[in-house]
Parts: structure tokens; C-alpha cells; sequence
């Protein structure tokens, strides 16, 4: 983007963390963030580690222990939280309305205006044929998005989301991040996910923010932080390649195996393989091609001159083993 | 799409409640014909005019005024509390006024000239009463400014109610029965001992509970959130919570200083006014919780008052009697039960 950057938020030496027995307890020290208007962040690190700490001081529902933190304006953040709301005989437009709440006097009369953005926050995740439907009849799915909306309908600059996906099934996931995103694109919000998935973080944050072991919280683009191994030293992962984005395994049945093919034939068939413990050689005594036959997939083996075809790589794998065995 | 309204079930509760109002002063135990309620309603000479005037009628706004109080208390506490088991008594109130109630009558008893003085004065009662669930009160809203949580203070609500509740069983037990007995038929529960007097003061103090209430729809909606999501929407929930707990107070102190402990109406009235009005907004269920209160007290006093005889059954024993198989029925029936 050519147009400057201009600050949302912005944190100074900001200490965070809780107070127990009148001694303090810092989660994260020396803060010094910064949001940019219309950036969406993902917010990373480990459980426990106090992300939900760090929201709820930044949307004001906690008190820093130290430094301090900067909006353009009040009353500017919407949050969306992991409580649950033990209220389940409310309906989603009600919960919607309260969206309006800081607005409204004590009867809490919407005008014809508090009506027009609840109806728009409605629209914009596409619950309207939910409106009517209490708490307890929704889905994990569609109780975030009905806390999403209440969120839109509080019409802040700046929004943050506490592990929005968690409990959600991938199909889910993927709506509620692009909801997300294109709020950030189209009507400028600043957005902060508090998030563990990395594979969606990754595809899009604008920028992340990771929580390290020493109580800091290192700012950059996800490629930057992939390439240069921070995220490695800092998730320590157990057996996944971030690079590829792979789980990696063990060869373990010492064979190897010539692939042939193309796109996504020839991946799905090679994790196939290497999921199964062979390993996948540019050169091998055992070859096995995938050619596409109308639309019909068919794998051929290849070994001491004997070939064999098969239309599941199931059947593929089995006559594989039973050859090993007798080998 | 918009709000849901509920004007039909609001007319139909409205309706409700000026029939069963027109029928608890219609019976009694001396009959007044339909065609005569209204000419002993409208002319002040006569046996049934002064029945009406002297008698059904204080005992029928009794029933209103705390019908509507318990409810909306009942319905205060469950929303704080997002506890559907919450009642008006969590908070030790009744307790406190019973303790000292237990206490005044059997100092009374003890020492006969002072004796004389407390019964003969409807006030002595309604006084202990009031003093004691004050000094509950007091103790609760400075809990309540020192505990910052609400489940601390429900517990602490019901364990100053189970040691209060503990003393007046130690009196009782060494007590000899017929001191009892006073104690005991209080604790029963009774809307007929109040006269035109201790109907104005019952009047003014549930009129100011009930308008604290109305006055905090918004806070009471927004701890239905719970209490982060509630300040996200800069509500100031300390100044909210203690507003909430005064306006109980007030409605569950008042109605106990003159019509005893009633059980059963504050905790029941708002669930079975949700079943027929599923709503969680305040705005609406204040005066929805209010009108079935009054209504659930009319019909028990009704039932507990045999027509035509003079035998009055206990009104607690009725509420209960009544109300429970009618709330486990609605339960099982809609088999969803929340705040």
C-alpha cells in the first residue's frame, strides 16, 4: 500500500500480567506494540502464555501493571472473548443489539440508525437466517459468528478476537479468517486474532505477533518469521517442518520408490508413501506412475519387469506391503 | 427482522391479573354476589362494603404489591447471579428478619409486660422484621464492595442465611411451645395483617425497589453476558451490582416485614413468566415477572382462603403446594431451563 500507515494502537514500555496476594506477576514486559489501521494481526504463542491476558489489558477489561497504551479515541475496541454466555434463551438479534449498548441510554431504546447497523453487522457474516434462533439451538460455528456480529455492531475502529476458531470445524475456520480479512480490507479495521492456528495465521496475517519464552513479543511479517527460524526456535516444533509445511516421518521400512507423475496426483501419492514409511527417490528399483485416464486415476507399479495397475491408492499400498512381506 | 414484541402474552397477563384480582376480592369467607361487588365497592356504608374496604381489598393489593416485589427480586438475583436457582433470600435477608423476629416474640414472651406492648402493636413485628434484614443488608453490600466476584458473594449469601437460620433453630429448641407458636405461624407466611397504614409504607418502599429496578434494565441485560463482555460495553458493573442489590433488598425486606417469609414466589414466578415469554431483555421481563408475581400470590391466596368457610390454610404451604407441580410440569415440558 502507498498511503502512510497510521497508527491504531500503540504501547508503551506496557507491563502486563496479574495480581496475586498484592505481589505482581508479569506475563509480558517492556511492551512497545504497534497497530496499524486496516492491518489485520495474528497473535501467537504458546498456551498459557498470556494472550488472553494481553487482549483483555489492551481492550481495557484489566489494568496494566506498568507503562501504558494508546488509542486514537474511547470507546474505539470491540472484543470477541472465549466466555460463554450462560444466557441461552437469547435470541442472536438480541445478542446483536447489545452491540448498540455503549450508545444507548438506560432504556436502551435503538433508534431507527442502532437498527440499520445491526441489521448491516448481520449481513456482513451472513446470519440473517439466524436472527430469530435462541443461543442454545447454534453451532460452535454460528454462535462465533453471532458474537462476531455483536462485535460489528459496536462499530469500533479497532477489533480483537480471542481464539475465534478454536472449536471450530475447518470449513468454519477458513469463513470466520475471511470474514475477518476482507472486514480488514474492505472497511478498514484493525483486526487482533489471539490464534494457535499457525497454517491460517500464516496464509492471512498482514503482519504476527509472536509470544517468546522471555516474556516479549517479537512483530513481523509471517514470511520473514518462517524463513528466518524464529518460529522454529520459538514453538520448538516436535516432528513439523514449518518450511514445507509437512509432518515429517521416518522412513522406517528402508525402501525406496520412483515416483512419476504430476500436481496434485503426485503429491497426495508421495504422502501417501512417506506417511506409510517408504521413501520417495528420484531413482529406484520400485516405480510407480499416476496418469490421469478421463477422470478416472489409475497407478501403475513397475518391479523386475513385472507392471500392475490399480485404481485406489489403498489397493496400491496393500499389493506393496504383501510384496515386502514375502521379500 | 427486528425485536421480538409480545404484546398478545403482555394483554393476556394484564388480563389475567384483573380477573384474578376481581376474584380473590369476590371470595372470602362470607360470599359477596357478583352483581353486589361493585355497589359494596363504590358505597361506604354496609356489612359488605366494610369487608371489601376493611378487609379483601388491603389484603388483595397485599398480594399485588408482593407478588411483584418477590418476582422482580427473584428475577434480580437469578440475572446478577446468572443462577436460575437463585431466589430474594440468597442473600440472607429473610433469615436475618426471622432471627429477629424469633428473638423480639420470645423476649416478649419471657417478660409479659412487654409482651402486652409487642402484640399489640402490628408494628413491633414488621420493625424486627425490618431491622433485621437491614443489618443483613448492611452486611451484605459491604461484602459486596470488598468481594469483587459474584459467585463469592452468593455463597457468602447463603451461608450468612444457614447461620442465621441456625440461631432461631437453637431458640426454637429451647424454647417452650406455645412460645413457639407465634414464631411459627409468621414463618407461614401471611398477606391479611396488613391495614391501610403498612399498605402505604409497603407501597412507597416496593415503589422505590421496583423503579431502582426498571432503572438498571440496561446493566441487568448486560451481566446476562457475563462480566467482561459487560464492560467491554462500558457498563460500570461495581455501581450496577450494588444498585441491584439495594433494589432487593428493598422488595424482599419490605414484603417480609409485613407478610412474613413467603417461599417459593420469587424463585418460580420468573422461569414460568420465561416459559411463556421467552425473553431475555429486562425491559420486557420486569413488568412480565411483576404482573405473574402479583397474579402466582392472588390465585395461592385464593386457594388458601376455603370460600365460604373461615378456615385460612398457611399461604406458604399453598405457594409451594401450588406453584412447584405447575413449574416441574412447565420444566419437563419445555425441558430448557436458563437465566
Amino acid at each position: 500500500m502507498s498511503e502512510p500507515k497510521t497508527i491504531a494502537l500503540h504501547t508503551t514500555n506496557l507491563v502486563v500480567g496479574y495480581t496475586k496476594d498484592k505481589k505482581d506477576f508479569p506475563l509480558f514486559e517492556e511492551l512497545n506494540l504497534s497497530l496499524h489501521s486496516g492491518e489485520l494481526v495474528c497473535f501467537m504463542g504458546s498456551n498459557g502464555i498470556g494472550k488472553t491476558t494481553l487482549i483483555k489489558t489492551l481492550a481495557g477489561l484489566q489494568k496494566p501493571l506498568q507503562g501504558s497504551f494508546k488509542f486514537p479515541k474511547d470507546q474505539s475496541v470491540a472484543v470477541v472473548l472465549t466466555d460463554r454466555i450462560t444466557s441461552s434463551l437469547m435470541t442472536v438479534y438480541d445478542l446483536v443489539t447489545y452491540g448498540r449498548y455503549p450508545y444507548l441510554n438506560w432504556d436502551i431504546s435503538l433508534s431507527p440508525k442502532d437498527y440499520e447497523i445491526i441489521d448491516n453487522a448481520i449481513n456482513q457474516v451472513h446470519v440473517e437466517s439466524l436472527v430469530s434462533k435462541r443461543l442454545y439451538e447454534l453451532s460452535d460455528g454460528q454462535l462465533q459468528m453471532a458474537m462476531l456480529a455483536k462485535a460489528l455492531a459496536q462499530n469500533t475502529p479497532i477489533l480483537f478476537l480471542d481464539e475465534p476458531t478454536a472449536h471450530l470445524d475447518l470449513n468454519n475456520r477458513v469463513e470466520i479468517m475471511n470474514i475477518l480479512r476482507s472486514l480488514s480490507r474492505t472497511s478498514g479495521k484493525t483486526i487482533l486474532i489471539a490464534t494457535h492456528e499457525l497454517d491460517l495465521a500464516l496464509q492471512t496475517a498482514d503482519r504476527i505477533w509472536l509470544a517468546t519464552p522471555d516474556r516479549k513479543i517479537l512483530q513481523g511479517i509471517p514470511e520473514d518469521l518462517v524463513l528466518d527460524g524464529t518460529f522454529d526456535e520459538v514453538f520448538q516444533f516436535k516432528g513439523f517442518d514449518l518450511k514445507t509445511g509437512k509432518v515429517s516421518h521416518e522412513a522406517y521400512r528402508k525402501v525406496t520408490i520412483q515416483l512419476e507423475g504430476n500436481g496434485y496426483e503426485y503429491l497426495w501419492t508421495k504422502n501417501a508413501f512417506e506417511r506409510n514409511g517408504y521413501e520417495v527417490k528420484p531413482a529406484a528399483l520400485i516405480k510407480v506412475s499416476v496418469i490421469q485416464n478421463g477422470n478416472k486415476l489409475i497407478w501403475t507399479i513397475l518391479k523386475d519387469n513385472e507392471e500392475k495397475s490399480f485404481y485406489t491408492l489403498a489397493e496400491l499400498l496393500e499389493s506393496l506391503e504383501s510384496r515386502i512381506l514375502k521379500v | 427482522m427486528r425485536q421480538a414484541t409480545f404484546w398478545k402474552e403482555g394483554i393476556l397477563l394484564i388480563g389475567l391479573l384483573v380477573v384474578l384480582f376481581i376474584a380473590n376480592i369476590s371470595l372470602g369467607s362470607v360470599h359477596i354476589p357478583f352483581s353486589r361487588l361493585l355497589s359494596g365497592l363504590l358505597t361506604e356504608q354496609g356489612t359488605y362494603s366494610d369487608i371489601l374496604w376493611q378487609f379483601r381489598i388491603p389484603k388483595a393489593l397485599t398480594c399485588l404489591l408482593a407478588g411483584s416485589a418477590l418476582a422482580t427480586a427473584g428475577l434480580l438475583m437469578q440475572t446478577l447471579f446468572r443462577n436460575p436457582m437463585a431466589g430474594p433470600d440468597v442473600l440472607g435477608l429473610t433469615s436475618g428478619a426471622s432471627l429477629l423476629v424469633a428473638l423480639v416474640l420470645l423476649i416478649g414472651q419471657l417478660n409479659p409486660n412487654l409482651g402486652a406492648a409487642v402484640f399489640e402493636s402490628p408494628w413491633s413485628i414488621a420493625l424486627a422484621a425490618s431491622i433485621g434484614g437491614a443489618l443483613v443488608f448492611v452486611l451484605i453490600i459491604s461484602i459486596a464492595t470488598y468481594v469483587k466476584e459474584n459467585t463469592s458473594l452468593l455463597i457468602i449469601g447463603l451461608m450468612i442465611s444457614a447461620a442465621t437460620s441456625s440461631i432461631v433453630s437453637v431458640l426454637q429448641f429451647t424454647s417452650q411451645a406455645d412460645d413457639l407458636q407465634t414464631f411459627m405461624i409468621w414463618t407461614l407466611g401471611s398477606v391479611g395483617g396488613t391495614g391501610w397504614r403498612e399498605l402505604g409504607v409497603l407501597s412507597i418502599v416496593v415503589l422505590i425497589g421496583s423503579a431502582i429496578s426498571y432503572g438498571s434494565i440496561k446493566s441487568l441485560n448486560s451481566w446476562l453476558l457475563g462480566e467482561n463482555y459487560a464492560r467491554s460495553l462500558h457498563v460500570n458493573m461495581g455501581r450496577s451490582r450494588f444498585w441491584i442489590v439495594v433494589a432487593t433488598g428493598l422488595l424482599t425486606g419490605a414484603v417480609t416485614a409485613f407478610c412474613g417469609p413467603i417461599a417459593f414466589v420469587g424463585l418460580a414466578v420468573p422461569h414460568l413468566v420465561r416459559l411463556i415469554i421467552p425473553v431475555t431483555n429486562h425491559k420486557i421481563l420486569i413488568p412480565a415477572v411483576m404482573a405473574g408475581g402479583a397474579s402466582l400470590l392472588l390465585l395461592c391466596d385464593m386457594l388458601a382462603q376455603i370460600p365460604g368457610s373461615t378456615q385460612v390454610l398457611p399461604l406458604n404451604a399453598v405457594t409451594s403446594l401450588i406453584g412447584a407441580p405447575v413449574v416441574i410440569w412447565m420444566v419437563i415440558k419445555s425441558k430448557r431451563i436458563s437465566v
